[in-house]
């Protein structure tokens, strides 16, 4: 039994006329053969070129022929299941399903001073707690909830995080690599029985370093799914303009499937849109701009036509430094965007200012989007039921009302979506009960959870288990003089 | 100012590197002042970067300037230094990506915007190594090391060619400073680093200041 996310019960937002989607992916099969990659893995290499690939030795160059690519891309299952610690949490990626997942920050914030902090193992492991118990929240990102934390060493960083998710949650987590982190992160997902959604990530301008093609390499031969992220800045390390954006993006994406493919045919595979027009006053990424969700809706549409899984990784991402209207409308507008346009996937929840900083009580506001965008999702429902034309005729014109008919206690929480932290009192009400904001709400609740979530813990063996796979990560590292 | 000062000037304005190398070439042929030409683009370039500051212009519009002044520069340089009339740059800048890592775009922005501010700008590329970037120090005698590393796992690479400035006594010869997306003021500051920036433009305003020259 999976989670069910979301379904979207009507026809996808579409940006691009098929013209324009052939100009696309005709463009990204030209950047492949013509232009091709760098790719700086050995192995790698020699398995692109026993299958038809030209590559260049001196400059680590490979140029894929179209029918190897389209071939590959054939290969990828369009909607798979991915395995969490407990089955009820397993989600379903493909389809007209829709699910969230939180971003990460790397720290956390005080919150009377608003000002960031480092987390302690305390804070890593409640904002996990509180992820855990969000319904509207059904996977778990990379390094969650923060990059690090006191008294971990950063080469010890990623294997914590995981841990740290794996014990203090049931859902499915997605998880980054440094330093190999993925042969100890995928040891501790099979010691409890889940799988882990390996995340890889390219260096744009179409270059593939040795580190994201290993933790492939170690995905795939782990029977693990892989989301693949392109990571560009338009105008810095892509083109500037959308559809150009969109032709290297793309190309970049498909080398790893193309690789994933040629070694082991059907692995579960998810394109990941991961892009940031260039702040051309600092060269910085521009976090939450109309860009992304541009780009973003183009990239569901093409993917939907290679029938391969989206997931959209910007939309948890403002400028704003703090919890504020920026930081919402930003996350709004490309939530809604990239839901309604096919994301099967969207990391959402969480973060503030970009990737700085992570807090739970964003988490707990982002939730009540995610709601939102579900509720959206499903539609309107249309029938002899919902058209209630029975009784509008019962109750006619005024004096008449619906407020204690059956059919409103009937279908009001199922039509309309409660939120949990926004504030949707009447004016009275809330100078009544202390004029209260979404974020105190948030806050509220955030300290609510923390009290009464359990999340399901390990069995002692699992635990055991567990503490052992991070004690040889340790080892490891000082072995290599890293620790 | 003459005809060829003037498209001199315009040939930077239009960020046309190509078109400042060729009219470069055409000064020397015509024994112009090199000292005026290399004036008139330091105009240009002041203009590009004055309009910079008060948000008119944008990165794409410093670099491309400072491009063309580069591509000016590498045709007229050796000839100024021939004639003893050597520009005074504000200072020298070693830069490089580090070893392992082959990123260039942040490097190349600050390499970029260091010409425009006018620096002299020493770019040892991506994938530098600590022996290379020794050399060029013991060679050009930078006032500023610049190093950029992109990767988590590259970052402390930064570290090691610190430690090599001081196990060779050069540490108190150069202001060091590093950048790049895995960096923080703390990063940099327990590497031994003297300043650290976020982004291009405060990164060459961080290396005026260290030399004192700073607004």
């Amino acid at each position: 039994m999976a989670k069910t996310g979301f379904i979207r019960n009507f026809k996808p937002l579409e940006i691009l006329t098929e013209e324009e989607v052939e100009s696309i992916t005709r463009g990204t099969l030209e950047v492949l053969q013509e232009t091709g990659v760098r790719i700086e893995h050995e192995k790698a290499l020699k398995l692109l070129e026993s299958n038809g690939c030209i590559v260049k030795r001196d400059e680590n160059r490979v140029r894929i022929p179209p029918g190897l690519v389209e071939e590959c891309l054939r290969k990828c299952p369009s909607s798979f299941n991915i395995k969490a610690r407990d089955p009820k949490d397993n989600v379903i990626i493909g389809g007209n399903t829709t699910y969230f997942k939180n971003s990460c920050g790397m720290q956390t914030i005080d919150l009377d001073t608003k000002e960031p902090k480092v987390p302690t193992r305390k804070d890593n492991y409640d904002a996990i707690k509180v992820l855990d118990s969000l319904e509207n929240l059904h996977v778990l990102g990379p390094y969650s909830a923060y990059f690090g934390f006191e008294g971990v060493a950063p080469v010890m960083a990623i294997p914590e995080s995981c841990a740290g998710k794996i014990r203090n949650s049931t859902k499915v987590q997605i998880e980054g690599y440094a330093n190999d982190s993925e042969i100890f992160q995928i040891q501790m997902a099979k010691a409890v029985g889940a799988e882990i959604l390996q995340q890889i990530l390219c260096s744009s301008p179409l270059t593939w370093y040795r580190e994201g093609i290993d933790a492939l390499y170690r995905a795939v031969e782990a029977g693990f799914p892989v989301t693949i992220i392109g990571g560009q800045v338009l105008g810095g390390t892509a083109p500037v303009t959308i559809a150009g954006a969109l032709v290297t993006n793309n190309a970049e994406i498909i080398v790893p499937m193309v690789i994933a493919q040629l070694i082991k045919p059907g692995t579960r595979v998810l394109a990941a849109d991961f892009i940031f027009p260039m702040n051309m006053r600092s060269g910085a990424p521009t976090f939450g701009a109309i860009g992304c969700s541009l780009h973003l809706v183009a990239f569901n549409q093409i993917w939907r036509r290679y029938g391969i899984p989206r997931y959209n990784a910007t939309c948890g991402y403002s400028s704003s430094k703090s919890m504020d209207l920026q930081s919402g409308y930003e996350k709004a507008i490309q939530g809604v965007l990239a839901s309604t346009s096919g994301a099967n996937l969207i990391g959402l929840h969480g973060a503030v200012s970009a990737e700085l900083t992570f807090h739970p009580v964003q988490a707990i506001m982002d939730d009540d989007v995610a709601g939102m965008i579900g509720r959206l999702l499903r539609g309107v429902s249309v029938n002899e039921e919902t058209l209630a034309l029975e009784v509008i005729n019962r109750v006619g014109p005024v004096p008449g009302h619906y407020v204690a008919e059956d059919h409103t206690r009937k279908y009001w929480k199922t039509e309309h979506f409660l939120p949990k932290a926004s504030d949707q009192l009447t004016y009275p009400e809330w100078i009544a009960t202390g004029k209260k904001t979404a974020f105190s709400y948030a806050r509220e609740r955030m300290e609510k959870i923390l009290v009464d979530h359990k999340p399901k813990p390990l069995t002692p063996s699992q635990e055991k288990e567990v503490e052992k796979i991070l004690e040889e990560a340790r080892k490891h590292y000082k072995n290599q003089g890293k620790l | 100012m003459s005809e060829m000062l003037k498209q001199v000037k315009n040939a930077i304005l239009a960020y046309d590197a190509e078109m400042a190398a060729n009219l470069g070439r055409k000064a020397i042929e015509e024994k112009v002042d090199l000292v005026s030409v290399t004036n008139a683009a330091t105009e240009a370039l002041k203009e590009v970067g004055d309009s910079y500051n008060c948000g008119d212009a944008w990165l794409p519009d410093l670099i491309g300037a400072s491009n063309a002044m580069t591509g000016l520069m590498s045709v007229i340089e050796d000839e100024l230094k021939r004639e003893g009339k050597q520009r005074e740059p504000v200072g020298t800048v070693v830069i490089g990506t580090v070893y392992g890592d082959i990123h260039s775009i942040g490097k190349d922005m600050v390499a970029a915007l260091a010409v425009a501010e006018g620096f002299r700008v020493i770019d040892l590329g991506v994938d530098v190594k600590v022996d290379s970037f020794m050399e060029a120090i013991r060679k050009n005698k930078p006032e500023i090391l610049a190093m950029s590393a992109l990767l988590t796992t590259t970052a402390p690479e930064q570290g090691r060619v610190i430690k090599m400035l001081k196990d060779e006594g050069l540490r108190e010869k150069v202001k060091v400073v590093v950048g790049g997306g895995p960096i923080t003021a703390d990063f940099a500051r327990s590497m031994g680093a003297d300043g650290y920036e976020p982004t291009a433009p405060m990164g060459v305003k961080l290396f005026k200041k260290l030399l004192g020259k700073g607004e």
